[in-house]
């Protein structure tokens, strides 16, 4: 599960500061997005001074002129309109913004996750993988969108509002400034309680989540050690613990937001009041002043309010983003290619020469392994589980940097060619092939856009993969759902087939399936096999061992070593391990107990 | 509005808090009101010269005196309205779980646990939502629109009222409208993300192949493309989001010109001061919510009803095994009989179990072998009830099993189950799942007997180990081990390992099983295993084939037969030496 992040004061300033670095290419857009804000500010602003102006130059000497009344009428009704258009264009451009640098963030993550190595994978959870590309990010975007638009858009307008009032009367301006420091006590101590008190609901919540999803996976253990009771009570506590947490946070948003904000806004009332009428006593007021001031009061305190209820998105963005920027930084890439010779694979002869490796630096699964694959032969690995067969393969396809000893392609090292080389003339098919969501053409075509659906069909019809497809409603056009769950594994396998030689490879690298497969596919998948493997130079674990009884050469691995090797007759005649594999798989009951005792 | 009616239960029970929540809720309502009024009253005072130093003090010690009692009354109804949809998430989770620590197996085949995970947390969160913001938009809007209303058209003018209302309806009706589409829009930006969510689970799934095939560029591509989705579905949503502003801002600009307009000329024919016109309009700005509040209402409580009829749904499902009405309370103990005609999965048309009738004496081992899908586990859940509705009987202690209580009955059985999944808490308190109150003693000796002391002694923090989907990884074979040790604890009357040593090795296997031999001595065993060496010594050795018994017998019988048992267990004897390399 997640680990928990705690991050100082400068950790969190510069993860916000390479999180807005994100924002740079977006320059043009942004600069339209604060231009429309400016414009919608101060439409918000003139808007009272408009109707000051009538209430002080018209309604209050009763001057009925109909033409600058009119002016006046159609002056306020146009900019409330221009102003609420633009402002729907600038929240949209804001969120625009937002969405764009997300995208551009999940991109990034997504391509450094394609450029690590298979190592990085084995040690980390496919499930917190996705979460950095998808989850992650998500909480991110919740804080461009709503966290830093609504800061930007409220600061415009407070800033805005008190320049106007300071215009207005610069005494009055001055004493309204008195609440800013209020305004900001409250918040600094709403972001000090709150941060507390949401993390901790989030975490009684994530807990209250993580034990029941645990229940249910348990359930059944539950009821067979009947802890039913016991675990309903461990739930109740928890439950009860998050409902408390609720309970405070609701009391600190009580007492903090809202409720407070608005008695703020009585306090500022009082003052622009009182001032109001203190100086009546002594000079002439202009009532539409008062309801200037009063208005821009009304305007203040929303902005406050939505900046305040923002700040708790803020601290789990943060969060978010350390860990996005961790796997960004992270340094386990996948083996590097030496891409500038230009070699390029011809005849497809392969040769191990004294290869050890090891996973993890301790355990050595390889030990000096060699051994020669002429073009167009086939050399097989045999072994039980754990022999080592699969390592041999990670090494060849170059999922995994090895350091001691080196194989050779066609005289020259597998570092020395381009990666588009080797994964153009080096076909891999697994032993669970993994079907894409998408049709059955765009599985074996992958991403190979210039591939024709021509190519396609041929190379299911050469892996005989076309009778059941064509059998399938939509023919190659079927839809794969589920990892291609609704085939049989035989099936997957021939579509694994069809994709590698559409592909046409010069070297064929095979994981053959060891799951059950029904004798009427086997068939047709041991003529594929056959077929797939001429003219190329073939390297195959093979789990049943009549598939590879015509390989060049067999060898026999175990424990990282190769133990026997040799053609199968030569094999079967030494009578050693091989001979005992053949057994296992085609023996009668007689020869069986001969071996056995 | 209906849900409102379906929560009547928990209205009812929360009375106090939400008869006290709304009336607060109205006070505050009617408080709102004073301060537009006070502004009017001193904007006129001032124009007329009328104002006094006297008058402004205790207007404004009115203010105050208002402000100070709107503070304490919102943070009151906050946590007796607020509070009360909390609780009542509370009691519906709590609910929720209660029932599903009742529901059997078959219930947890059909439903997924994420869709039930989503219950639990989207719908009820929702049904909060009614419960809580729903109330209150729904007293909110009607009472302080209703007051605000009120004020303007009695304190002021009602002829204004009525024109400067003309445009506030459609502002409901709007953002109404905007809730349903927002909702709709949302709902596809959901799914557009957890494609996204969906193809990047797959790249790494897929990782080898897309590496095998040098398709990285692509692969990254076709993400772009989907991130792109994302984006689009989401700018929808976001132009929705964005229309709720400027409309809000345009209908209150409108009725503000109106009552500028129309209220100017009252003050001109003298029916209207100008401190009430400045009171009007702050009276208008005080609408705005109330009419936003009524159309967030209908979106609020549209979403509540269906997530409160889902979860209703989930609550009314029967729990399928339940004990007879005289059930016996004793813990069942003696010879266990299956004289079973047939068995068939609900909702499958083929039987998995076929024709089995065995007994075993109180005491001895049953070993049953056979392939995967062979019926075996099955065999096994039925003696712990986890199904039930087979043809035929099962005998416990001269008993059938359904006239024991499910809870005796269960204390009578240790099952270690074939995946062995453990809880995320220390060692020690797995094993002693069945007994919390276990002591350390009692624990270890268990631990020992599965042969998994030395290992947990190995561990940095020994039996305080954290294991489970959040604690350390263990091995197969330790889990197994564990989950063994958490049967034996219970030190039960029938002991059921079910395939629970496929994966530790002979040597280990050997030395639990001969441990358990010492231990359980007089008390039942029952083993399943794809290893015959785990079942040679039983007394008695089914071997199935897809839901019959094809062979039985002790291990010499059924060597001497010549038959499936024989070939495997050669195949087996053979399968050691080639994993011992040949040797």
């Amino acid at each position: 599960m997640e680990e928990k992040i705690e991050l100082s004061g400068r950790e969190q300033r510069k993860v916000l500061f390479r999180l807005l670095s994100y924002t740079k290419p977006h320059k043009k857009i942004i600069a339209w997005a604060f231009l429309l804000l400016l414009l919608t500010t101060i439409g918000d602003i003139i808007l009272p001074i408009l109707v000051a102006t009538f209430i002080d130059d018209y309604l209050q000497p009763r001057r009925l002129e109909f033409q600058p009344l009119l002016m006046l009428g159609s002056t306020y009704m146009g900019i409330q309109i221009i102003k609420s258009i633009l402002l729907f264009f600038q929240l949209v451009k804001f969120q625009e913004i937002a969405l764009h640098i997300i995208q551009q963030l999940r991109i990034d993550v997504f391509s450094k996750v394609q450029a690590l190595g298979l190592k990085y994978f084995d040690n980390t959870p496919a499930g917190s993988i996705v979460s950095r590309v998808t989850n992650d990010t998500e909480a991110i975007k919740d804080m461009f969108e709503t966290v830093i638009s609504t800061f930007i858009q409220s600061g415009f307008l407070l800033i805005g509002i008190f320049i106007t009032m300071f215009i207005l009367n610069v005494k009055l301006a001055l004493l309204c400034v008195i609440i800013i420091p209020i305004l900001l006590f409250v918040m600094v101590l709403y972001r000090k309680w709150s941060s507390r008190f949401y993390l901790d609901m989030r975490e009684r919540l994530s807990q209250l989540n993580a034990k029941l999803s645990e229940s249910l996976q348990g359930m059944s253990i539950i009821q067979v050690f009947r802890q039913e009771k016991r675990l309903r009570k461990e739930f109740g506590d928890i439950n009860e613990q998050h409902y408390n947490a609720g309970m405070k946070n609701i009391k600190i948003d009580g007492l903090l937001l809202r409720p407070a904000i608005d008695l703020i806004y009585i306090v500022a009332l009082i003052i622009v009041l009182s001032y109001f009428g203190i100086t009546s006593f002594t000079h002439t007021i202009q009532i539409g002043v008062i309801y200037a001031f009063i208005n821009y009061l009304d305007r203040f305190f929303e902005p406050v309010n939505q900046m305040m209820m923002r700040l708790s998105l803020y601290q789990q963005a943060i969060v978010a983003g350390s860990r996005v920027f961790k796997l960004l930084d992270e340094q386990e890439l996948a083996p590097v290619q030496n891409e500038d010779q230009p070699l390029s694979i011809t005849e497809g002869k392969i040769k191990f020469k004294n290869v050890s490796f090891s996973y993890d630096g301790k355990r050595d699964v390889l030990k000096n392994i060699s051994f020669t694959a002429n073009p167009g032969e086939t050399v097989a690995l045999v072994g039980h589980t754990g022999s080592g067969k699969s390592s041999i393969i990670n090494l060849m396809m170059r999922f995994y940097e090895f350091e001691r000893g080196d194989i050779l392609i066609d005289g020259h090292s597998i570092r020395d060619f381009s990666k588009d080389e080797l994964r153009e003339k080096m076909g891999l098919v697994l032993q669970d092939p993994f079907l894409f969501y998408g049709t059955i053409k765009d599985n074996i075509r992958l991403h190979h856009s210039s591939m024709t659906d021509q190519r396609v069909e041929e190379a299911a019809k050469f892996v005989q993969a076309d009778t059941f497809i064509e059998r399938l409603d939509d023919g190659y056009n079927h839809k794969v759902v589920e990892r291609g769950s609704t085939f049989s594994s035989g099936q997957r396998q021939l579509i694994a087939f069809a994709r590698t030689i559409a592909a046409n490879p010069k070297i064929l690298v095979l994981d053959e399936a060891t799951a059950n497969i029904d004798t009427e596919t086997e068939e047709a998948i041991q003529t594929a096999l056959a077929k797939m493997r001429k003219g190329r130079t073939t390297i195959a674990i093979a789990h049943r061992l009549s598939t590879i009884q015509d390989a060049e050469l067999i060898l026999v691995l175990h424990k990282g070593e190769i133990v026997e090797r040799g053609t199968h007759q030569e094999l079967l005649a030494y009578r050693g391990l091989y001979h005992k594999l053949f057994l296992l798989q085609n023996g009668a009951v007689e020869p069986l107990e001969d071996v056995v005792n | 509005m209906k849900v409102f009616l379906d929560l009547g239960w928990f209205f009812k029970q929360e009375k106090k808090s939400y008869i006290v929540g709304v009336f607060l809720l109205l006070l505050v309502a009617l408080l709102q009101l004073v301060p537009p009024k006070i502004i009017g009253v001193i904007a006129d005072d001032i124009n007329e010269g009328t104002l006094t130093f006297g008058l402004l003090v205790e207007w404004m010690f009115v203010l105050i005196a208002v402000g100070l009692a709107m503070y304490v009354l919102r943070y009151y109804w906050r946590i007796m309205i607020f509070g009360s949809a909390v609780k009542l998430s509370k009691i519906l989770r709590k609910r929720l779980y209660h029932h599903f620590t009742n529901m059997s197996p078959a219930f947890y085949q059909k439903s997924r646990i994420g869709d039930l995970m989503a219950h639990a947390t989207n719908d009820l969160s929702a049904i909060q939502q009614t419960a809580g913001s729903g109330i209150l938009t729904l007293v909110d809007s009607l009472s302080t629109g209703g007051f605000v209303i009120i004020a303007m058209a009695f304190t002021i003018s009602w002829k204004l009222t009525l024109i400067c209302l003309i445009p506030m309806p459609f502002m409901a009706l709007l953002t109404s409208w905007f809730g349903t589409m927002l909702h709709r829009s949302f709902y596809k930006a959901q799914e557009a993300f957890s494609s996204l969510n969906d193809k990047t689970q797959e790249s790494i799934m897929g990782i080898k192949v897309i590496k095998t095939f040098g398709q990285e560029q692509e692969d990254i591509e076709d993400f772009r493309k989907q991130s792109e989705d994302v984006v689009q579905k989401n700018m929808l949503v976001a132009k929705i989001d964005s229309l709720y502003d400027p409309t809000i801002s345009i209908i209150v600009g409108i009725s503000f010109f109106l009552a500028i307009v129309f209220g100017g000329r009252y003050v001109l024919n003298d029916e209207l001061t100008i401190g009430q016109l400045i009171s009007f309009t702050t009276y208008l700005g005080l609408l705005v919510w109330p009419m936003l509040a009524f159309g967030w209402l209908f979106n609020i409580v549209e979403r509540g009803r269906a997530s409160y009829d889902r979860v209703s749904a989930l609550l009314r499902e029967n729990v399928e095994i339940i004990d007879l009405e005289n059930a016996l309370e004793v813990v069942p103990c003696g010879d266990i009989e299956y004289r079973l005609v047939e068995f068939t999965y609900p909702g499958e048309s083929r039987p998995i179990l076929k024709d089995i009738y065995f007994s075993l004496s109180r005491g001895e081992t049953l070993g049953i072998v056979g392939k995967t899908g062979s019926g075996k586990t099955t065999l096994l859940k039925l003696l712990i009830r986890e199904f039930e509705g087979y043809q035929g009987e099962i005998l416990f202690g001269g008993k059938r099993l359904a006239d024991y209580k499910l809870d005796n009955l269960r204390e009578a059985v240790g099952y270690v189950p074939q995946d062995h999944f453990l809880f995320s808490a220390d060692i020690a308190q797995n094993i002693a799942f069945s007994n919390p109150n276990a002591t350390m003693e009692q624990i270890e000796q268990a631990a020992r007997l599965a042969n998994i002391h030395e290992d947990i002694l190995q561990f940095t923090d020994g039996y305080h180990t954290i294991v489970g989907e959040r604690g350390v990884s263990l091995s197969g074979g330790q889990k197994q081990r564990i989950s063994i040790a958490r049967a034996l604890l219970m030190n039960p009357e029938v002991l059921i390992l079910d395939d629970s040593l496929s994966a530790v090795d002979a040597k280990t296997e050997e030395a639990i099983l001969s441990s358990l031999k010492q231990n359980r001595e007089g008390k039942t065993t029952i083993i399943t295993s794809h290893r015959l060496s785990a079942i040679q010594h039983a007394n008695q050795i089914l071997v199935l084939e897809e839901g019959r018994i094809i062979e039985r017998g002790t291990h010499k019988d059924l060597m001497e037969a010549d038959g499936w048992y024989k070939n495997m267990y050669l195949h087996q004897q053979l399968e050691e030496l080639v994993e011992l390399g040949g040797q």
